[in-house]
């Protein structure tokens, strides 16, 4: 960056990982930047980061009692590992040197016994040569790829059911893309960030209130005995966790109601402080998904870079040939 | 959806380089927020805003308005740099972070 343009407010923003135990999800606090990039974050980790979904179902025999389009519709929605989006070409990326690729799989069950019978993910047959590319939670998974959670707990993911003589016999396309098209691309359950707030308790004003009417005045808080706890030896309020407030503003009609004066409690959020929750869905790491939301971003800057280079260089053509 | 973004500087005035309106294209909220932040930051530049025209329409439209010392142009380029550099280098955090969790979990 040129030095000359430097701003005086200069931040650096931080990272922290709170919580990642396990892949599936994934907890972290941005500091020292701006709402705007934060934001740019999240929508880009919901709908333009990309796997792999079942996108084109050619159904040859059905006689479930689910129709063809709600089958193929439940397909769609299947999570299927990604660990080799990386390679993939996407019908939007396809030209004439790179042809879009296409994962097959393969499903033909028939119902043969008296008992009901669940056609799941796990009856979906690969027919391709991605071998990690499997519906999350399948037995034949190789060891050490992207989900790795605890199989004991995971069961496949049920299709249809089925009554004796009922049969089920279709051919399925995956591809890649991105939530952008379709949320079942999306490689996240959940993507969301909040503000911490920062609250400020004036113990003399909240001393009006007896130990009785304190517990009180928490109990009609939502979430009020999350946020604060009552110390039972000074029998002050104290704040237990903070994040437990959602910004809901109800406190502060309690509070009139108490007969608080509005400074008792003051809440804000603190402006550069951003905490992250991400759950995946299993298709990839919750620490891929970001680190490829970030470089996704900044790939959509290079771009824009050089396209703005391009323009200015063919700018006094232009004007040019207008005169 | 196509995944490469398209900026079509689209200037009112082509004799006024330091302020233009540059439509980009296949780009949403996402990008242009972020950016109208970092514009806003320059010194230089006197007024930035942004809107999308339809939310069915995949384009927004980022107004810059310099001072004068750079060009509008000049202003979008240094918003992206900015940008890139915030992302490589939470990229890095976040990686270092990970990379520390992992490391002390296997101890």
């Amino acid at each position: 960056m040129a030095p000359a343009n430097k701003p005086s407010t200069r931040r650096t923003p931080q990272v922290r990982l709170r919580n990642y135990d396990s892949d599936d999800y994934c907890e972290f606090e941005l500091l020292g930047t701006d709402v705007s990039v934060a934001n740019a974050l999240r929508r880009i980790i919901l709908s333009h980061v990309p796997t792999i979904a079942i996108e084109l179902v050619e159904i040859e025999r059905n006689s479930t009692v689910l129709n063809d389009e709600f089958i193929a519709h439940r397909l769609g929605l299947i999570p299927i590992v990604s660990t080799d989006v990386g390679i993939l070409t996407s019908p939007y990326e396809a030209n004439d040197d790179k042809q879009c690729d296409e994962l097959e799989y393969e499903l033909n069950v028939r119902c043969t016994g008296d008992e009901t019978m669940d056609v799941t993910s796990e009856d979906l047959r690969p027919h391709n040569s991605w071998p990690n590319a499997l519906p999350v939670g399948h037995s034949q998974r190789p060891q050490g790829s992207a989900a790795q959670g605890n199989a004991a707990d995971e069961r496949p993911i049920v299709i249809v059911k089925m009554r004796r003589g009922q049969e089920l016999k279709l051919k399925a396309m995956a591809r890649k893309g991105t939530g952008k098209d379709h949320a079942k691309w999306s490689p996240v359950a959940t993507a969301r960030f909040q503000y911490r707030p920062d609250i400020q308790l004036d113990q003399d004003a909240l001393s009006r209130l007896s130990f009785q009417e304190k517990e009180s005045f928490l109990n009609s808080i939502p979430r009020g005995k999350m946020i604060f706890r009552l110390n039972p030896h000074t029998s002050e309020i104290e704040v237990n966790d903070a994040e437990a407030y959602l910004f809901d503003r109800q406190i502060f009609e309690r509070m009139e109601e108490f007969s608080l004066p509005p400074d008792a409690i003051t809440i804000r959020p603190l402006p550069d402080y951003f905490i992250f929750k991400v759950e995946g869905t299993g298709v990839l790491p919750c620490a891929t998904i970001v680190s490829m939301a970030i470089d996704i971003l900044r790939e959509k800057l290079a771009v824009l870079h050089t396209e703005v280079q391009n323009q200015e260089n063919f700018a006094p053509m232009l004007s040019d040939a207008a005169a | 959806m196509v995944t490469t973004t398209t900026a079509a500087a689209s200037s009112s005035d082509a004799q006024e380089p330091s302020s233009e309106t540059f439509m980009l294209e296949n780009e949403d909220h996402t990008l242009a927020n972020a950016l109208r932040f970092f514009l806003n930051k320059n010194p230089h530049v006197e007024f930035c805003g942004y809107s999308s025209p339809h939310p069915a329409d995949d384009v927004v439209n980022v107004r810059i308005q310099t001072t004068g010392e750079i060009s509008a142009a000049e202003a979008l380029r240094q918003a992206c740099r900015s940008c890139q550099e915030v992302c490589a280098h939470v990229n890095t955090c976040f990686k270092d972070a990970v990379a520390r969790k992992h490391a002390s979990m296997s101890q």
